[in-house]
């Protein structure tokens, strides 16, 4: 077994916080130090793993005041807001921090979380870390565009939705349009960004202010922020469908609404149902608003970091970075789908495509007479046969074969490694053949 | 194990006596239904069928040889593939579904013509192992979804039971209006199919019954709804949940 290295691990915290565990605040900051020393000594003195805890300990016990060892200015409006004996700080901080909404941008060079999650990512070098901080501050924690990472999130947004879109209609040409946004949600919808900016290892802090580490995602709990802006026109009538449920067409959802078909709405009706929610935010350790406000927010810091690759480096890095982070994940289309009347949607499919009308055949069967029957019913057109079922009953088994028939119709692929209209913008690009459309949907939805 | 065999005379007796034992051999298992028969129909002596009573001759009987696709050939190196059957993926697109510029669709037209016809198969009945993989080859050849041979034939209970045969005119649609219009109780939709001799469903897209009578029609399903116990009410739903699932796939 490997020893674990603790010094290289800790070393750092240990040079900066010389009195150890955090202390009692009603005791003076001289005997906090020498209590803690004293305990450590009597509990397991023995216990060190690496040389540099008793060389860091041993200067706090002559040195009572810990502020000494990063040269803390003795100004009280300094520090103003930061209790400075139960957190104290690990680096020195500029003065007057906590009056800013955010971290200072010069802090981003000497944040080790950011060098971390910049390294992590094999972001490139012309990316610098202080665009990187500031794709991880939320509109809710600094409302100056200058600071926080909308812009960079808008651009992010469109970039992402543009890859994912493309590939979707190049790889599955026939997905019906509803399919189709529910799959783009699916890859580039908030849930998924939230996911993505998790496995990258970006934390959250617990209120945003100047004075925390620019290598954590800030947002705020108790302002709600602007939304990021998309594409789409808040519709006239959206009053009547929110609350009569006026049918809105897949055709008008192609115009008006966002890139994932969902009504754009300018959001104050949400405001007012969430102010309730809000209120139990403060008393609540977690709700289905804090939540939700967690998930747009790394959201977009996901898309702001996307957008960030695309302003310093370009076309080609950020679609090599979206590849290889949003389109790679796997979605299991067959999923998506539900039918209203399945056979009847396969034999308007055969009869709009001139093949011959679809039956049901019985492939095989056993326990007909038993408690636990099994039926394998295809349907066939003519000669070919298009889907197969296995069920407990005929009824079901042919249902079954139908929806795995048009299944197969709509998850056609060309094949996986398709050209996408985008290949076409690198420099030495092969001639563009033109790709598969489909002449449309089988049944109006 | 020693058990099993240290006593081979009477294992082999005890297989023969069961005629539907796998491993029977086609001898073995005509002798066996003669004995069966003949202690069956034996003149009120008790019959002496040895049957699987002991736990040895229950695993005796359980024990079958692999499966022929299991069976390498002797002297020959290769790589047993025979994953459990499992239904095909959606994913793969049926010949017919494929668009005329897929160069799939080229290449299986081009197999297709291209392909030997298929031996004929043979059913004598071999011990030995290379024999019954060359015969399962025979039995199997490899096939594609576009080449299906055997088609099965046609059954009723697979098809919709409706038929349409278009032999009612414009006047007998507005005849059938007039009376269900006219009396919705006596002129109710079972009896109107039956008189114009078509389907209940055709005489619902033709005719639509007034509000009254819908409303009535209503109230009392609602009320024979209202009289079902809780079993018969957790049964419905189950059903209801359960027609949702097929179509969503989860079934």
């Amino acid at each position: 077994m490997k020893r674990l290295r603790l010094d290289r691990w800790t070393s750092h915290l240990l040079a900066a916080r010389p009195s150890g565990a955090p202390v009692c605040t009603s005791m003076a900051p001289g005997a906090s130090a020498s209590v803690s020393v004293s305990l450590r000594s009597r509990s397991s003195p023995a216990r060190y793993q690496s040389t540099a805890a008793p060389a860091a300990s041993a200067p706090s016990s002559t040195t009572p005041n810990p502020d000494k060892l990063i040269n803390v200015p003795e100004d009280p409006e300094f520090y103003e807001g930061l209790n400075l004996e139960r957190f104290p700080p690990l680096e020195k901080l500029p003065p007057k921090v906590t009056k800013l909404p955010s971290p200072h941008p010069d802090r981003a060079l000497k944040s080790a979380k950011l060098a971390a999650l910049h390294a992590r990512l094999s972001l490139p070098q012309k990316l610098p870390l202080q665009t990187l901080a500031r794709a991880l501050v939320d509109a809710s924690a600094d409302e100056n565009p200058l600071f926080n990472n909308t812009n960079l999130a808008f651009v992010g947004q469109t970039i992402i939705n543009y890859h994912v879109a493309e590939m979707l209609m190049v790889r599955y040409p026939r997905l019906p349009m509803n399919i189709l946004y529910a799959a783009m949600k699916g890859y580039a919808g908030p849930t998924a960004l939230h996911h993505v900016a998790r496995s990258w290892g970006i934390e959250h802090t617990t209120a945003p202010g100047g004075e925390v580490d620019p290598g954590l995602l800030q947002f705020s709990l108790h302002n709600p922020g602007k939304a990021l802006v998309t594409f789409g026109y808040r519709r006239a009538e959206l009053e009547g469908v929110k609350k009569y449920k006026w049918r809105h067409g897949l055709s008008s959802r192609v115009v008006f609404d966002d890139d994932f078909g969902e009504l754009v709405d300018d959001q104050e009706d949400a405001e007012r149902k969430a102010a309730e929610l809000k209120q139990r935010s403060d008393t609540e350790y977690g709700n289905a608003y804090t939540r939700e406000l967690a998930e747009r927010a790394y959201a977009n810091a996901c898309r702001a970091i996307v957008g960030a690759v695309y302003a310093h480096c370009g076309r080609e890095p950020v679609k090599a970075f979206v590849k290889a982070h949003i389109l790679s994940r796997t979605l299991d289309l067959e999923k998506l789908f539900a039918f209203h009347v399945p056979t009847r949607e396969l034999s308007m499919l055969c009869a709009r495509e001139d093949f011959e009308p679809p039956v049901a055949r019985l492939l095989s069967e056993t326990g007909r007479l038993s408690r636990t029957p099994v039926f394998v019913v295809g349907i066939f057109s003519g000669k070919d046969k298009l889907g197969e079922g296995a069920a407990s009953s005929l009824e079901h088994a042919r249902t079954k074969a139908a929806i795995n028939a048009l299944k197969a119709w709509y998850l056609y692929s060309p094949g996986e490694h398709v050209r996408v209209p985008s290949d076409m913008l690198a420099e030495d690009a092969r001639p563009w053949e033109p790709v598969y459309i489909d002449i449309g949907e089988v049944v109006a939805r | 194990m020693e058990a099993i065999f240290s006593r081979p005379a009477l294992a082999c007796a005890s297989r023969a006596v069961n005629p539907l034992h796998p491993a029977a051999t086609a001898a073995t298992t005509s002798s066996a239904r003669l004995l069966f028969f003949t202690n069956t129909n034996a003149i009120g002596v008790p019959a002496t069928v040895r049957h699987a009573s002991t736990s040895r001759r229950h695993r005796r009987m359980l024990r079958i040889p692999p499966h022929p696709s299991f069976l390498t050939k002797p002297d020959t190196d290769q790589i047993i593939f025979n994953p459990p059957s499992s239904a095909p993926s959606v994913y793969h697109t049926p010949f017919k579904f494929l668009p005329k510029s897929d160069p799939r669709r080229r290449a299986a037209l081009a197999s297709e013509l291209f392909s030997q016809p298929s031996a004929s198969t043979q059913t004598q009945s071999s011990s030995n192992p290379a024999d019954i993989l060359t015969q399962y080859d025979q039995m199997n050849p490899p096939k594609g979804d576009f080449n299906v041979e055997d088609i099965p034939p046609l059954r009723q209970d697979l098809q919709p039971p409706s038929n349409p045969r278009h032999h009612l005119t414009k006047e007998d649609i507005e005849e059938m209006r007039r009376l269900r219009a006219e009396d919705p109780i006596k002129n109710s939709v079972l009896s109107l199919a039956r008189r114009f001799n078509c389907s209940k469903l055709f005489v619902l897209m033709c005719c639509k019954t007034t509000p009254e009578h819908a409303k009535r029609i209503r109230e009392r399903e609602e009320k024979i709804r209202a009289r079902w116990g809780p079993v018969k009410r957790a049964a419905r739903e189950e059903r209801q949940i359960r027609k949702e699932m097929i179509l969503r796939g989860e079934l």
